[in-house]
C-alpha cells in the first residue's frame, strides 16, 4: 500500500521544468525547517546553562533565607516579586477587564476604535519609558521615594494592555446568536454580559491575565526606577522593595570567584524561568483548547 | 491614515521641541560630554544612541524577519499539524523568557563564544564588509554583535507568531486555486500567500522594530556598558537610548541635568515607538490588530 508520502513521487518527471520545480520545492522545505534551529538553540542551551549554575547549590534556604552579604538567599526578593506582582495584576485586572467590557459592550464605535488604537500602543510602549515615567511621576513628584506601591502601580501600567485587549476580544467574539438567544428571552444587557457573556469570555480573559503575569513576572525595567531596591524583605507598601528581575540586574557581572553573587543571580533567573514557563504551559493549553475562540492572540 | 499622519507629527513636533527647550540644537548632534556638576562643559547629543539604536534594532530586525518567515512558511505550509502546532508552542515559550535573563545568558555564557570563536571568524570570512572588519570591542567579548544576537532571539517569537496568524489567514480558495493550476507549494506561498498576507507581514515586521527599540535590560547586559562613541565596528561596544536610561539610575539619582536628559531621551524613545506602532496599526485592519497580541513592551 503506498503512503501519501510516497504516492506523490512517481509523478514527478524525471527530467525538465516541471522536475526542477518539484524538486525545489521540497528543498525548500527542509532548508526553511533549518529556521527551527534558530528557537531550539537557545531554549535549551539558556535553560540548559542557567540550571548549570543555580542547581548545584540550589536548596530550600535558598528561599527560605534573606541574603546578607555574600551569603544568604531570595527571600527578600521572592516576597517583593509576590508582593509587586499580586498589585500591578489587581491594578491591571480590574482597569482592564472594566475596559474591555466597556470597549466591547457599551462604547460607541469611534470610542471602541479609539480605545482598540490606544490600548494597541500602549502595548507597544517601551517598558523603560514606563519605568521613567513611574520615577518621574510616583518618585519624584509625589516625594514618595521609592516604593512598592509605585513599582505595582507601573508594573500594573505595563501589563493593563494585555488584560484589556483579551478581555476586549474574548467578549467581541462571543457568537451573535448567544446575545440574540439571551435578548430574546427578555434579559437586559447587564443580565447578558453577566449570564451569558462572561461565563463564555471567561477561560480567554483568564488566559491574558496569566499572559499578562508572566510577562510582569519577568520585567525589570518598570521598576528598577520605581520600586528602588531594598536588602530587607518588604513590611509595607510605602517601603523599597527587592525583586527577582531586579536582583539578576543587581548580581550579573560579578565574576564567578567573587562570592555567591553570581550564582545567586543564576538562582533568580531559574526560579523565574521555572515560574514563568508553568504559567506559559498553561497559556498554550488554554489557549490551544480554546483556540476557536482567541482567533490566534497567544501562538 | 492622515489621523495618524498628523498625530504622527504632532508627536515629533513635541518631542523635537522638547528637546531644543531644554538642550538647545546640540541634542540633535552626535557630541555626548557629561562632565558631572559642569554644564557648560557638557554636551548632550542623543545622535550616538539613536545610532545605536536603529543599528541593533534594524540589524536584528533582518534576521528575525528572514527566520521568522521561514518558521512561519514552515509551520503554516510544510510540516504535518502536529509538529506544526508543537513547534509553535516552543516558539512561544521562548516568548515567555525574561528579557533580563537573555542579558545574563548573553554576559555569562554566549559572551566567551562570541569573542574567541565567532567574531575571530567572522572576521576572517567577513573582514572585507563595512563593519565586520574593524576592532574589537575594547572592555571585553561584549558589543554591538552580541546585542543583535540576542535581540534577534528576542523578537522572533513575536515576529513569527504574526506572520503565521497572517500567512494562515489567507483565504483557502486562493490557495487552492494555485495548487489546482498545478503550482507547487512553495510557488503558492511566493505568489499567493506572501502576497494576500502582505500587510499582515509588514505589520509584523514593525511591530518587531517596535519591540527591539524600546529593549533595554537584556541589551544593557550585553551591549558593552559605558562606550558612548559611534561603534568603529560591530564588534565593538556601543549604546542605545532605551539600555543608557535604563543603566544611568545611580547618575540619574544625583545629577539634575542628567535627569532631565534622560527625560528627553524617554520621550524620543517613545515617540519613535509610538509612530512604529501606529504604522504597524495602518498595515492591519482595526479587527485583526487587536487579536495580533504577544510578547512584552520589552
Amino acid at each position: 500500500m503506498k503512503t501519501p508520502a510516497s504516492f506523490g513521487s512517481d509523478l514527478v518527471p524525471t527530467s525538465g521544468r516541471l522536475r526542477r520545480r518539484i524538486l525545489f520545492d521540497r528543498v525548500i522545505g527542509w532548508v526553511l525547517l533549518l529556521a527551527f534551529v534558530a528557537v531550539l538553540f537557545p531554549l535549551f542551551d539558556l535553560v540548559g546553562w542557567v540550571s548549570s549554575y543555580a542547581l548545584p547549590t540550589m536548596s530550600w534556604s535558598v528561599l527560605t533565607e534573606n541574603q546578607v552579604g555574600e551569603s544568604g538567599g531570595l527571600y527578600a526578593m521572592i516576597v517583593g516579586t509576590l508582593v509587586l506582582i499580586s498589585l500591578g495584576t489587581a491594578i491591571a485586572a480590574g482597569l482592564g477587564i472594566s475596559a474591555g467590557f466597556y470597549t466591547a459592550e457599551f462604547a460607541p464605535p469611534p470610542v471602541r476604535r479609539l480605545a482598540r488604537l490606544a490600548g494597541n500602543v500602549l502595548a507597544g510602549v517601551p517598558a523603560i519609558v514606563l519605568g521613567y515615567f513611574g520615577y518621574y511621576a510616583l518618585v519624584l513628584y509625589t516625594h514618595w521615594g521609592f516604593t512598592t506601591l509605585a513599582g505595582g502601580i507601573i508594573l500594573g501600567i505595563f501589563m493593563l494592555p494585555y488584560i484589556f485587549r483579551t478581555t476586549d476580544i474574548a467578549l467581541s467574539n462571543v457568537p451573535p446568536s448567544q446575545r440574540e438567544a439571551s435578548l430574546a428571552l427578555g434579559s437586559n444587557r447587564i443580565q447578558y454580559l453577566r449570564r451569558v457573556a462572561f461565563p463564555i469570555a471567561f477561560p480567554t480573559i483568564l488566559t491574558g491575565i496569566f499572559f499578562a503575569m508572566a510577562l510582569g513576572l519577568g520585567e525589570a525595567a518598570p521598576l528598577v526606577y520605581t520600586a528602588g531596591w531594598s536588602s530587607t524583605p518588604v513590611q509595607n507598601l510605602m517601603q523599597p522593595t527587592a525583586f527577582l528581575t531586579g536582583g539578576i540586574w543587581a548580581f550579573y557581572d560579578f565574576p564567578r570567584s567573587y562570592g555567591t553573587f553570581l550564582t545567586l543571580a543564576f538562582q533568580a533567573a531559574f526560579l523565574l524561568i521555572v515560574i514563568v514557563l508553568v504559567i506559559n504551559i498553561v497559556v498554550q493549553v488554554l489557549s490551544d483548547r480554546y483556540r476557536q475562540r482567541l482567533a490566534g492572540i497567544y501562538e | 491614515m492622515i489621523p495618524l499622519v498628523v498625530l504622527g507629527a504632532v508627536i515629533a513636533v513635541l518631542v523635537i521641541a522638547s528637546g531644543l527647550k531644554d538642550f538647545g540644537w546640540t541634542f540633535w548632534g552626535f557630541q555626548y560630554r557629561f562632565v558631572p556638576g559642569e554644564p557648560e562643559a557638557s554636551s548632550w547629543g542623543i545622535g550616538v544612541f539613536l545610532v545605536g539604536t536603529f543599528l541593533t534594532a534594524g540589524l536584528s530586525l533582518v534576521l528575525a524577519t528572514l527566520l521568522s518567515l521561514a518558521l512561519a512558511i514552515s509551520s503554516v505550509v510544510y510540516l504535518p499539524p502536529l509538529p506544526g502546532r508543537l513547534l509553535s508552542m516552543v516558539t512561544n515559550l521562548l516568548a515567555g523568557i525574561p528579557s533580563v535573563i537573555y542579558g545574563i545568558w548573553g554576559f555569562v555564557v554566549l559572551a566567551p563564544y562570541f569573542g574567541m570563536a565567532l567574531e575571530p571568524s567572522l572576521k576572517d570570512v567577513l573582514g572585507w564588509l563595512p563593519g565586520f572588519g574593524g576592532p574589537d570591542s575594547a572592555i571585553g567579548p561584549w558589543g554591538t554583535l552580541l546585542a543583535v544576537f540576542i535581540l534577534t532571539i528576542m523578537i522572533i517569537p513575536l515576529t513569527t507568531a504574526l506572520m503565521r496568524e497572517s500567512l494562515r489567514s489567507v483565504p483557502r480558495e486562493l490557495v487552492e486555486a494555485g495548487l489546482a493550476l498545478g503550482a507547487t507549494r512553495w510557488e503558492v506561498v511566493r505568489r499567493v500567500r506572501m502576497r494576500v498576507a502582505r500587510n499582515g507581514l509588514w505589520s509584523a515586521v514593525l511591530l518587531g522594530f517596535g519591540r527591539a527599540l524600546g529593549e533595554s535590560v537584556a541589551v544593557a547586559m550585553v551591549i558593552g556598558g559605558t562606550s558612548i562613541a559611534l561603534p568603529p565596528s560591530l564588534y565593538a561596544s556601543s549604546t542605545t537610548v532605551a539600555s543608557f536610561i535604563f543603566s544611568q539610575l545611580d547618575s540619574a539619582l544625583l545629577y539634575p541635568d542628567l535627569f532631565i536628559l534622560l527625560v528627553e531621551f524617554s520621550l524620543v524613545l517613545l515617540g519613535i515607538a509610538v509612530v512604529v506602532n501606529l504604522v504597524a496599526q495602518r498595515f492591519t485592519r482595526v479587527e485583526l490588530a487587536t487579536a495580533t497580541t504577544l510578547g512584552g513592551g520589552g
